[in-house]
């Protein structure tokens, strides 16, 4: 039917570039955490010089991300409200992400404590000997009983790392009044590129930390890395791809809204380009891979790309939302 | 029976009575204080078909104080509510400002008070419906296209048209169960004129 909507009067939208800088610390602040547990947790030793650093980058940015969420804050002083237990709301996804975002920087904090604690083998200065023991692989030392902690408190931090960011994703899910956003795979989409993120990040971070020590970064690690971006991007391009048919094929609200996306140059250049299709072009080739620049420059696009996607999918779906008439 | 129940209230509004004044839109900013960018009743204006079977119609929403209101379900801080007669309200000094529900409504309904910083939203001028009055918007309505009332009373005028006339509702897909019902919205639609 020919509908064509002559006046309507718009209630704008009050989210601010905050929202998506939010949901891109959280995401960071979760990737970099999956990576850390990769040798304490899941044992595998040649993430190990990254285990400390990516701990540390988790807890800094998941400082830095409520500040943002409380900047977008109407009434920023209430913000104590999410955490009255009186007010707590179980249908909201907000409601029971701020008690995730509050539980999971102590856990970190603790984490980090304990792998201080326990022992050099975690800290970066010795990032030279954790690589070495790459090599001999019968090293054993995950068995001492102070790393056995770490890996208790690992375990018990990685479902909140993992929830931190997920909820995120539910926070658009859940919204059947935006097209783009309710979808299933919202959460899935944004834990895959969260972890995409902090891989990024955090191959930047190893890069920056090794050639301060005037030490050679590790090229099976770096490689390692690299082969793990490329996974996760191809995943995400599925996430995407997903989306683009089945949004192109729902109601005239789910189509206005991938129209607008496949319209739109922020989008096409920035997080499919950029932050997807020239790093899947530099991590492929052998040749490029194992230089540390080119893997640099990938790992800042990548970083660019993943907050693209937050701001893109944020404002977008706000858009599309007022292109359908409200009644 | 109907004196010790719970009332329910609700509006129809009737398309075919309404001329566009916009009346309600203006009172509604009068009597609730709205800020300039933003509204809680409001007159739509669309048009439907194609040429020569084209036909124009104004289309008045405000709030549908929804039997499942998303707005309700995504507060973090239960600051938006639904109280015992059927209006969904937002407790003003409890409220974060933090837009979900703004986000989250499908019809548009709120905004973030540039004043107040929190969310606000048609409240059915719940401080005259307490008094007895009906809402600012019915009461200007100089077509009386806007019809208030208590659902549950069979003897009310709005009971008495959703029993008679038919009536439909907002994007009934969402599954918010609207209690704002529109008369003839249908034929406004359905323009195309056989032979």
């Amino acid at each position: 039917m020919d509908l064509n909507v002559l006046v309507q009067a718009v209630n704008p939208s009050p989210w601010k570039v905050f929202i998506p800088l939010y949901f891109y610390f959280t995401g960071l602040s979760a990737g970099s955490f999956i990576l850390s547990s990769l040798s304490t947790v899941f044992g595998i030793k040649k993430f190990k010089p990254l285990a400390l650093p990516s701990a540390v980058a988790a807890l800094v940015l998941l400082v830095l991300a409520p500040v943002m969420l409380i900047a977008d804050l109407g009434q920023p002083l209430r913000f104590l409200n999410v955490l009255n237990p009186a007010y707590f709301n179980p249908t909201s996804p907000i409601s029971y992400g701020s008690w995730l975002l509050t539980f999971y920087p102590i856990a970190t904090l603790i984490y980090i404590w304990l792998m201080v604690k326990g022992g050099a083998s975690f800290s970066g200065k010795y990032a030279a000997q954790a690589a070495a023991q790459v090599a001999g692989t019968s090293e054993g030392d995950l068995a001492s009983p102070a790393d056995k902690k770490l890996k208790i408190m690992g375990m018990i931090t990685i479902p909140l790392a993992v929830s931190v960011h997920a909820y995120t994703g539910f926070v658009f899910g859940v919204v059947k009044a935006k097209a783009l956003w309710n979808t299933a795979l919202m959460p899935g989409y944004f834990l895959t590129s969260a972890i995409l993120s902090g891989v990024g990040l955090l191959v930047l971070v190893y890069l920056v930390l090794s050639k301060r020590r005037q030490a050679t970064p590790d090229p099976v690690l770096l490689q390692s890395l690299a082969n793990m971006m490329i996974g996760i991007i191809v995943l995400d391009l599925f996430w995407v791809i997903s989306m683009w048919l089945v949004l192109g094929m729902g109601t005239e609200a789910a189509r206005i809204a991938v129209r607008l996306e496949l319209h739109d140059p922020l989008y096409l250049l920035g997080e499919i380009g950029a932050g997807m299709l020239v790093p899947l072009l530099i991590l492929v080739p052998k040749r490029l891979k194992t230089k540390p620049g080119w893997l640099a420059v990938a790992s800042v696009l990548v970083l660019f790309g993943v907050f693209i996607m937050r701001y893109s999918l944020v404002f977008t779906g706000v858009e599309a939302s007022n292109l359908v008439s409200f009644f | 029976m109907g004196e010790n129940k719970k009332k329910r209230y609700g509006m129809v509004i009737d398309l075919r009575r309404c001329v566009g004044c916009m009346s309600c839109q203006v009172t509604c900013k009068v009597e609730n204080n709205v800020p300039f960018d933003d509204f809680r009743a409001r007159v739509n204006i669309a048009e439907r078909g194609t040429y020569p079977d084209v036909k124009r119609f104004f289309l008045p929403t405000l709030c549908n104080h929804c039997e499942e209101p998303p707005c309700v379900e995504v507060c973090p801080v239960g600051a938006s509510y639904k109280r015992e007669d059927g209006v969904v309200l937002v407790h003003e000094d409890r409220c974060i400002g933090c837009g979900y529900c703004i986000e989250a409504c499908p019809y548009n309904a709120r905004y973030l008070d540039p004043n107040l910083h929190v969310a606000q939203k048609c409240t059915f001028c719940v401080e005259r419906i307490d008094n007895g009055l009906p809402p600012a918007c019915v009461h200007n309505c100089m077509g009386k296209a806007r019809i208030f009332g208590d659902l549950n009373d069979p003897e009310s005028e709005v009971s008495k048209l959703l029993n008679s006339v038919p009536t439909e509702v907002l994007k009934p897909e969402m599954g918010t169960h609207p209690n704002v019902f529109y008369i003839m919205a249908d034929f406004n639609g359905a323009v195309k004129k056989e032979g």
